[in-house]
C-alpha cells in the first residue's frame, strides 16, 4: 500500500467545482486542512462560502467521492468548519481576478 | 448511496408551477397595462384589480415559490412540511383568479377570490411558524421572516374584510383599511421580507462578508413599528398615529439602505451579470420611490405618490427577476446534473440561462418602467403606454427565459 500525499488529495479536490462561482474549491480557499494518517485515512476540514449553502451536503459527498477515488485511500471524513469564517482572501489571485476582487 | 437532500432544494416540480404562473401574471399585469391611462383613482376597483394581478398573481406567488427554496436557505433547516406547498399553489392559482375576476368583472366573486387566498396564505405562514420552530437562529432574517408572515396574516384579514364589503356582505370603511391592508401587505409582508432575505442573498451571491448588522438591526424593530402604527392609525381614524407610522416607515428604510450600501462596499464579487444589472436597477427604483414618495405625502400630491408606488413595484420586479436567473438555474442544476458530478462534465450555473434574452429582458424592462414612471408623474398618455409597450416586451423575453432556464438539458 502507498502512502497517499496530501498533493494527491489536493489534486482530487481541485475537481470539485462550485457550481455558482465556477471555480474549484481549492482555488477558491475553501479547503482548510488535509490530513492522512499511517492508513491512509484522509480526514479534510473546511468550509463553505455561506453558512446557508443549499448544496452544503452535496458538497460534502462531492469532497468525498473525490477523494475515495484515489488509490489506497482508506477512509474519508469531511469535517465542515465555519471558524475562521471563509473570505476572498483566502482565495486564489485566480479566482480574485476572475471575481473582480483584485 | 447519497441521496440528495430535500431539506435544502424542494422538489422542481414543487416549485415551477409558481414561477410560471407568476411570470404568466406577470405578463398578463404588462398587457393590462397597456388599457389603462394615468389618471385613476386608487380606489376604483380596475386599478385594484391590476395592483392584486400584479402584487399577488406575481409578486407573492413567486416569493412563495421562491420561499420554498429559500426558508431552508435562510434558516438553515428544513420545511416543517414542504408537501404543503403542492396546496398552496393551486388554492392561492385559484384564488387569485377570483380575486382579479371579482374586481375586473363581478364583486361578488371577492369574497371567494379572498378566501382561497386567506386560506392558501395561511397555511404558508403556518409552515414559516413551525419550520422556525426548528432552528436556533436567533438572526435579524429570522426575525424578519417571523414578522413578515404576522403582518402577512394581518394585511390579508384586513384585504377579506375589505373583499366582503365590496361583496356586499359586510360594512367597513373602504379608505381606511386599504391603507391598513396596503401597509400590512406590502411594507409588513412584501418589505419585511425583502430585509431579511436580502441580508442573505446579496451577500451570498456578491460574496460579501465581515460587514456590521447593526442598520438592519435597526431597520426590522423600525419597520414593525412603522407597520403597526400605520395599521391601527388607519383602523382607528387616528391620522396622527397614521402619520407616525408613514414617518418611521421612512427611517426604517433609511436604516436599510445603510445595510445595502455596507453589503454593496463589502462585495468581492464585481461581475457584471444579469443578477447585478437587476439589483443596481432595483435598488435605483427604491431610491427614486422612498425619494418621490417623501415629496408626495411631504406636499400631498396624489399623483406623484402614485409614481412613486409604482417605482416600489418595479424595486420588487427587478429584485424578483434578477434572482429568478439565480434560483431556477440552481434548481434545474440540482435536480438535472448534480447526481452527474465526477462522472461527466455538468454545466456551471452562469451558462444555464440564455444571456442575451435576459439582457434584452433587463433593458426594456428599464425602458418601460421609466418611462410608465414618467408617464404617471407628468399625467403623460403617450409616456405611459410607451412605458406599458417596452413592460410589455420585457415580459415576454422573461417568460421565454424563464422556460428556456426550465427546459434546460
Amino acid at each position: 500500500m502507498a502512502k497517499v500525499t496530501k498533493e494527491q488529495v489536493y489534486d482530487a479536490l481541485r475537481t470539485v467545482i462550485d457550481p455558482e462561482v465556477g471555480f474549484n474549491l481549492v482555488d477558491l480557499g475553501l479547503i482548510y486542512d488535509v490530513d492522512i494518517d499511517d492508513e491512509n485515512k484522509v480526514h479534510i476540514k473546511m468550509t463553505l462560502s455561506t453558512r446557508g449553502c443549499p448544496l452544503h451536503q452535496m458538497m460534502q459527498q462531492w469532497v468525498k467521492d473525490a477523494v475515495e477515488r484515489i488509490p489506497d485511500v482508506k477512509s474519508v471524513t469531511v469535517e465542515i468548519v465555519w471558524d475562521p469564517p471563509w473570505n476572498i482572501s483566502m482565495a486564489s489571485d485566480v479566482v480574485k481576478k476572475a471575481l473582480g476582487a483584485m | 448511496m447519497f441521496h440528495v437532500s430535500k431539506e435544502f432544494a424542494p422538489p422542481l416540480g414543487l416549485i415551477v408551477p409558481f414561477f410560471i404562473s407568476g411570470v404568466f401574471f406577470y405578463v398578463l399585469s404588462c398587457i393590462a397595462l397597456l388599457f389603462y391611462t394615468p389618471h385613476f383613482s386608487h380606489l376604483e376597483l380596475s386599478v385594484a384589480g391590476w395592483v392584486h394581478l400584479f402584487m399577488v398573481g406575481y409578486v407573492m406567488m413567486i416569493i412563495f415559490g421562491a420561499m420554498a427554496q429559500l426558508v431552508p436557505v435562510v434558516l438553515e433547516t428544513g420545511h416543517f412540511s414542504v408537501d404543503w406547498y403542492y396546496i398552496i399553489f393551486p388554492v392561492l392559482l385559484i384564488g387569485v383568479i377570483g380575486l382579479i375576476a371579482g374586481f375586473w368583472l363581478d364583486p361578488i366573486l371577492l369574497s371567494f377570490g379572498g378566501l382561497l387566498v386567506l386560506v392558501a396564505m395561511v397555511i404558508f405562514a403556518v409552515d414559516v411558524f413551525l419550520t422556525i420552530a426548528k432552528t436556533q437562529l436567533a438572526t435579524p432574517t429570522v426575525k424578519a421572516i417571523k414578522l413578515s408572515n404576522i403582518f402577512l396574516l394581518l394585511g390579508i384579514l384586513s384585504g377579506f374584510a375589505m373583499a366582503l364589503a365590496l361583496s356586499g356582505f359586510w360594512s367597513v370603511d373602504i379608505e381606511d383599511f386599504v391603507h391598513a391592508h396596503v401597509w400590512a401587505v406590502v411594507g409588513g409582508y412584501v418589505l419585511m421580507s425583502v430585509y431579511g432575505i436580502t441580508l442573505v442573498l446579496l451577500p451570498m451571491f456578491g460574496l460579501a462578508h465581515g460587514f456590521s448588522e447593526a442598520p438592519i438591526r435597526r431597520a426590522i424593530p423600525t419597520l414593525a413599528a412603522a407597520v403597526s402604527l400605520v395599521y391601527v392609525g388607519a383602523l382607528f381614524g387616528w391620522r396622527f398615529v397614521e402619520g407616525l407610522g408613514i414617518f418611521a416607515g421612512f427611517v426604517s428604510v433609511a436604516f436599510y439602505a445603510q445595510q445595502i450600501s455596507l453589503i454593496y462596499k463589502t462585495r468581492v464579487r464585481k461581475e457584471l451579470d444579469i443578477w447585478y444589472r437587476s439589483m443596481l436597477f432595483g435598488y435605483a427604483s427604491f431610491a427614486v420611490a422612498v425619494a418621490v414618495g417623501a415629496l408626495g405625502v411631504l406636499f400631498g400630491a396624489q399623483q406623484v405618490i402614485y409614481a412613486a408606488i409604482w417605482a416600489l413595484f418595479m424595486f420588487f420586479a427587478f429584485l424578483i427577476n434578477g434572482h429568478l436567473y439565480k434560483i431556477i438555474p440552481f434548481l434545474v442544476w440540482f435536480h438535472r446534473f448534480s447526481d452527474l458530478v465526477g462522472k461527466q462534465r455538468v454545466p456551471m450555473l452562469h451558462e444555464m440561462y440564455p444571456k442575451k434574452q435576459a439582457l434584452y429582458q433587463f433593458w426594456m424592462s428599464a425602458v418601460g418602467a421609466a418611462l410608465v414612471f414618467l408617464g404617471l408623474l407628468f399625467h403623460s398618455d403617450a409616456l405611459f403606454k410607451a412605458g406599458g409597450s417596452f413592460m410589455l416586451v420585457g415580459a415576454i423575453f422573461l417568460a421565454t427565459s424563464v422556460m428556456w432556464m426550465i427546459r434546460y438539458r
